[in-house]
């Protein structure tokens, strides 16, 4: 068994469809049509990811979102046919951990279902150093190397990736990025995260039209690769 | 009568003193008894006016003369002495009428201006305080036929060049063609108005037809009398016209902002209505994705060919999903939803696009070109990216395996000029400014969209876009706004 998954959408065939192809990759899968019934089950059957739609009837999907938050340390992964930004940033902002725009195919939801996994188990290990590709970043000594040669960073941008790091392989929003570097009063300036994401990648020999460690999440934010 | 009581006052008053002088010198004489009709007279003046004081004075020469100068009981004037006190006297009628007249007038005058300025006062506050703009003009036009001249005072707005008489009475059709005509043109006729002042222009003396002003977004008819119009009732008309014009300033800018509600919440609607329709019309693909990938995995037990046939489904659904996606978008476009502006680094929006595309980009050689000081561009980071990602798919298509796609920009005359070019075959001339019309395809597969949703993409920033064949291949060139100020905050 590689994880219970919780499906909470109110489309029959869809919860079919996602019961078989996850099933099919050895996850224990169960389904739920509401909001509520995905509370209940949530806090009964303790599922390890959510797969939750935002469009659902009656207690829509963020109101759920906030709902199972103190029920559930499971990981959150928003689905949702919306390819709003706007609502992606919100769901992050209130705990989702990653998202997922309908349609998608098995292959690509079971490599976010794995990553978000992956992710949990590392900080519940509480491994102090973090790594994507060759880049590493250690938490304890502060430091960040590439390919084992240590690379300087100022104050704002270690905090930055030390942030990023923290989230490996999760979006992380401008609202977030701002208010954990920055502090409250530079909520909106997103050409902050901009430039310094940017100054980052030049640092860590990174090519800004491709990048390999912090990718853009259009729209929303940033993800360091995990 | 009444006019000729002044002159009657005078000479009675002549008489008067004469008879007091007359009576004093019986008794003893005594000198310089005549500077009493100098009193007499500088009185007359400041009362009455210039000719009551001559005739006062004239009289009292007369009278002094006979009665008092040797010889007495004759009218003989003797010597420069008492022509000089005839002199005297006539210019002390003369100076004081006309100081006292100028007096009289002036307080006349400022009497008026207080008069008028206090009704001026309590139109503008009504009209002003009252909520709504008609009652308003309604006020200001009643005010104006209180003016003796004026027989009619009436506004007329004009919505789009149609006329509606908003205060002052009915209008018949000829008069709304008229004012709508003097409106539209900037004419007025049979009036004008120059710093302040109205002239009337009577054209065709006695006939009753009003004349018409143009305001700020209306028309004043009025009917004045030019007979009974002085200066003071033109200055109050004037003022009046003032404020109408100020009220129909009011009336267009509480029009707009109605209107710019009506758009808001229009938006609103649009903004639902696509959100359902795509809700509609992609759940069933969701489901159907979700449903062949599952059984597509090789751990659901289907033959090799069976399988096969459901990666083939799956594209054909991934294909319906994208052309959905293009309609929305769209839509969305078409819409006139408002873009969601940032400064961005292009580099990061063709990192989007190309991590979007990996799949399909990974038969190609993907070049980008971009100077290390690129500024950053003013853009809606997710539309940006849409018009990167659909050249470069369009790119791929066309592009031997293999080929190079070349992805470039450069900063010109206050915007980025971007470009995507492929080593594809070049497109027929006839069709350069064709391939960005909505649902124009060269392939037989395309939607059509791709393009078009860049060009309004494009367009709605404020940039331009074409495409040129170069001797590579097909270019694609566009420009989008850079960002203001070059934001570089301290880190």
């Amino acid at each position: 068994m590689s994880g219970r998954v919780l499906v909470v959408d109110d489309e029959v065939e869809m919860q079919r469809a996602l019961r078989a192809g996850l099933g099919y990759h050895d996850f224990d899968v169960r389904a739920v049509g509401s909001g509520e019934e995905a509370v209940t089950e949530a806090a009964a059957w303790r599922p390890d990811v959510i797969l939750l739609d935002l469009g659902l009837p009656g207690m829509d999907g963020f109101a759920t979102l906030k709902a199972l938050r103190p029920a559930t340390r499971a990981a959150v992964i928003i689905v949702s046919v919306m390819p709003d930004e706007k609502d992606k940033v919100r769901a992050l902002d209130a705990g989702a951990d990653d998202y997922l725009v309908k349609p998608f195919g098995t292959e690509e939801l079971v490599a976010r279902i794995r990553a978000v996994l992956r992710r949990q188990a590392d900080v519940t290990a509480g491994e102090p150093v973090i790594r994507s590709g060759d880049l590493a970043i250690d938490i304890g000594r502060r430091s960040v190397t590439v390919n084992g040669k240590s690379v300087r960073l100022t104050p704002t941008e270690y905090e930055l990736l030390r942030f990023l790091a923290l989230h490996a392989g999760k979006p992380v929003t401008h609202t977030t990025l701002l208010r954990q570097v920055w502090g409250d009063y530079a909520i909106g300036d997103t050409y902050n995260t901009r430039y310094v994401v940017a100054q980052i990648r030049k640092k860590l020999g990174d090519d800004p039209a491709n990048p390999r460690y912090i990718v853009n999440e259009p729209g929303v934010g940033y993800r360091l690769e995990g | 009568m009444r006019r000729l009581a002044p002159y009657a006052i005078a000479i009675g008053g002549v008489i008067g003193i004469t008879a007091v002088i007359w009576l004093v010198n019986l008794r003893a004489p005594v000198s310089g008894m005549s500077a009493m009709y100098l009193l007499l007279v500088l009185w007359l003046g400041a009362r009455w006016g210039r000719w009551p004081a001559v005739v006062g004075s004239v009289a009292a020469f007369v009278l002094y003369d006979f009665f008092f100068v040797p010889p007495v009981g004759t009218l003989s004037v003797n010597g420069p002495a008492e022509v000089l006190e005839l002199v005297v006297l006539l210019a002390v009628a003369l100076v004081t009428s006309q100081l006292a007249g100028s007096l009289r007038r002036a307080r006349a005058s400022a009497e008026a201006l207080t008069r008028e300025s206090r009704a001026l006062y309590e139109v503008a506050t009504q009209a002003l305080r009252s909520q709504e703009v008609t009652v308003a003009m309604a006020m200001l036009c009643e005010r104006g036929t209180e003016l003796r001249s004026v027989g009619r005072f009436a506004l007329v707005a004009v919505d789009s060049g149609l006329p509606s008489a908003l205060a002052g009475g009915d209008l018949s059709a000829a008069e709304l063609k008229q004012a709508a005509w003097s409106h539209e043109n900037g004419r007025p006729i049979r009036i004008s108005v120059r710093a302040g002042a109205v002239t009337l222009v009577r054209t065709n003396p006695g006939a009753a037809e009003p004349a018409y002003l143009p305001l700020a977004s209306g028309v004043a008819v009025l009917q004045v009398d030019a007979e009974l119009a002085g200066p003071d009732e033109l200055r109050m008309l004037a003022a009046l016209i003032g404020l109408a014009d100020l009220l129909f300033d009011r009336r267009r800018a509480a029009l707009e902002s109605e209107r710019a509600r009506g758009l808001e919440s229009s938006d609103r609607l649009k903004t639902a209505i696509l959100s359902s329709l795509s809700h509609e019309l992609k759940s069933p693909i969701a489901s159907l994705r979700a449903g062949l990938t599952a059984l597509a995995s090789p751990q659901a037990g289907l033959q090799a060919d069976q399988r096969e046939l459901l990666v083939d489904l799956d594209r054909q659904a991934t294909r319906l999903d994208r052309m959905v996606g293009d309609l929305l978008a769209l839509s969305r476009l078409e819409a006139g939803l408002e873009l969601d502006k940032e400064a961005q680094n292009f580099a990061d929006l063709v990192a989007g696009a190309t991590r979007q595309l990996r799949g399909e980009l990974a038969g190609n050689r993907l070049v980008v070109e971009l100077p290390d000081d690129l500024p950053p561009v003013e853009v809606d980071e997710v539309q940006a990216g849409r018009v990167l990602a659909n050249l470069l798919e369009n790119a791929h298509e066309w592009a031997p395996l293999n080929g190079v796609i070349e992805v470039g920009a450069v900063p010109r005359s206050g915007m980025l000029e971007a470009w995507v070019e492929n080593e594809g075959p070049p497109i027929a001339t006839a069709d350069l400014d064709r391939i960005f019309d909505t649902f124009w395809t060269r392939r037989a597969r395309g939607s059509g969209l791709g393009l078009a949703i860049c060009k309004r993409v494009v367009e709605a920033h404020g940039g331009r876009i074409s495409a040129e064949n170069r001797r590579r291949g097909p270019r694609f060139t566009f420009t989008f706004p850079l960002a203001p100020v070059p934001a570089v905050p301290g880190s």
